[in-house]
């Protein structure tokens, strides 16, 4: 059997993570869920990853923190931006992630991404 | 040793020279707190003061969509009432106030046929061939109008209203911008315009330009400012409400997919019971914030109110060990206030602080007089205090720390108390804690 494809989710809505966890699970993936930047970072170390999901306002560490620090150790990893904002996509910071894109109700395009970037 | 001084003079010096009464008066201008109108009313004032040295009469006209338009007269009508006009600015101890309260009253009386007449006129600035007065605003130029009668460059129907044959014209310029004109003569005495009187009106002339372009640059930036604000607010709130409804559209897509099982299609309808109720609360936040309006101050009881804000922030202070305090000075028991508005200022304190102790810690509610005029109610924790960053923002509507904050706690805490009449005051310290008094009228 083919390998799923694992994907970690960084959400700091609990309810967000459990609604991206099962969605994307459906759609065939391993789905890790954590709502703080910090844990995140801490799983990508030990982890292996295919793909990374984030938002981008969350307390303490942020999603461009997090995009910074990620550069620094595995710049191999395809970076997805989902967040409610929009003016982020000005902060040259996040143009290192592979798609920026803006929190819909219909996941659509966030599966169209995914499946875009690592299949 | 040092001597100081007050920018400008309370009064003007009756006694000194011509000249320097009246750049007294047109400095000052600058920094009244009256309107553009009376200001401007000033600066004709200047002009028109005393016999021999000033004008008789002073005209303003304002320039409204490339027409001139007449704003007012200045200027006694006889001879009679330039006598007591004239003494207005030489009594001893007259000041920009009692000009403006003077001379207010004389534009606007409905009896002086000058105020009926020039609200009547309009002279528009293009297109060419223009007349006097329009000529002088147009080609930024002093005009000296000598023998009128029989000069073809005056309008005739503004030879009419004015009557005498010579006048002066000065524009009200700014490097881009005609904003009007003023027109002097000597129609009571009968003086001819010197060039001295020429030179001082077009210094009026100037400081009137320069007042109305600072002016409308002050009024440009407050609305720029608001739309600015505005604009912010709307996408904050926007923001605020895109998780909630992501959250609501996922799991409604969800339900309706036919494969769900029961315990979650349960699961599913709670999450968005949840959802529906924190958007309530986000409505019910900002309803809030733009009504605060005090319509009638009660005597509220402290102790009363101290319980139930205590009360609204239990289960999170039970959760996060934090203690709570309250000290009420003795002999104090009720502040005049909005006991809503006052119960949810405190609660939203509270919830601040409670957010600065993330590992416990402790909240004091106190309240006391300070001096006869104030009784302060404050709300203190020993948390991590404000960041350095926001201090200066602290009370700007949709300014949070917090990612699912409004940021609108302290924002409407501030204009709960301004609309209360009171004050408040902040005292935090990064890594110490955060104190917040909030300051009511005694009595």
């Amino acid at each position: 059997m083919k390998k799923k494809k694992k994907i970690l989710v960084v959400e700091d809505e609990a309810n967000l993570c459990l609604l991206y966890r099962e969605e994307l699970t459906k759609e065939g993936y391993e789905v890790t869920a954590v709502t703080n930047a910090q844990r995140a970072l801490d799983l990508i170390k030990k982890g292996d990853f295919d793909l990374i999901i984030t938002d981008i306002r969350m307390p303490a560490k942020d999603g461009v923190e997090l995009i910074g620090e990620v550069m620094q150790i595995r710049r191999d990893i395809p970076v997805i931006i989902n967040t409610a904002y929009e003016s982020y996509r000005y902060d040259f910071l996040t143009w290192a992630a592979d798609a920026y894109l803006i929190k819909s109700a219909s996941l659509k395009e966030l599966k169209a991404k995914i499946k875009e970037l690592i299949g | 040793m040092i001597e100081r001084y007050h920018p400008f003079l309370h009064q003007f010096p009756a006694s000194g020279s011509k000249e320097l009464q009246i750049f007294s008066i047109l400095a000052q201008s600058f920094f009244q707190p009256f309107s553009l109108r009376d200001n401007l009313l000033v600066i004709l004032t200047a002009l028109t003061a005393g016999s021999g040295l000033g004008f008789n009469r002073a005209m303003l006209l304002l320039n409204e969509e490339n027409q001139l338009k007449g704003e007012f007269w200045l200027g006694p009508a006889s001879a009679e009432e330039a006598a007591s006009l004239w003494q207005v600015l030489s009594k001893p101890g007259v000041g920009y106030a009692e000009i403006i309260e003077h001379n207010r009253s004389l534009v606007m009386s409905e009896v002086n046929p000058l105020v009926q007449k020039i609200k009547q006129v309009a002279y528009p600035l293009s297109p060419p061939p223009l007349t006097l007065p329009a000529l002088a605003a147009s080609s930024r130029e002093i005009i000296l109008v000598r023998d009128a009668r029989h000069e073809p460059l005056v309008d005739k129907d503004f030879l009419e209203l004015i009557g005498v044959e010579e006048f002066l014209c000065i524009p009200l310029l700014s490097p881009d911008e005609i904003f009007g004109e003023i027109i002097l003569d000597n129609a009571i005495t009968g003086e001819a315009i010197k060039s001295r009187d020429i030179e001082l009106a077009s210094l009026c002339g100037l400081a009137a330009g320069n007042y109305i372009y600072v002016t409308k640059l002050q009024r440009r930036i407050m609305e720029m400012k608001k739309q600015a604000a505005l604009g912010e607010m709307a996408m904050f709130v926007t923001h605020q409400l895109r998780n909630p409804l992501v959250s609501l559209g996922g799991f409604v897509e969800q339900l309706l997919s036919p494969d769900l099982d029961e315990r979650r299609k349960q699961r599913n309808l709670k999450i968005i019971q949840a959802e529906i109720n924190r958007l309530e609360q986000m409505m019910g936040r900002l309803t809030r914030f733009f009504r605060v309006e005090i319509k009638e101050k009660v005597p509220v009881s402290i102790k009363e109110a101290f319980k139930l804000a205590t009360e609204a922030v239990k289960s999170p202070v039970a959760q996060k060990k934090v203690r709570i305090e309250t000290e009420i000075e003795p002999g104090l028991s009720v502040i005049l206030s909005d006991p809503v508005h006052l119960g949810e200022a405190l609660r939203n304190l509270m919830e601040n602080s409670l957010d600065a102790l993330p590992d416990g810690g402790l909240i004091r509610l106190r309240a006391y007089r300070e001096n006869s005029e104030w009784v302060v109610i404050s709300v203190e924790d020993n948390g991590r205090g404000i960041p350095e960053a926001i201090k200066d923002r602290i009370f700007e509507a949709f300014i949070s720390t917090k990612e699912k904050g409004l940021g609108l706690g302290l924002a409407y805490v501030k204009r709960f108390i301004e609309a209360s009449e009171g004050k408040i005051k902040v005292e935090s310290e990064e890594g110490r804690g955060t104190k917040i008094k909030l300051f009511f009228k005694a009595g």
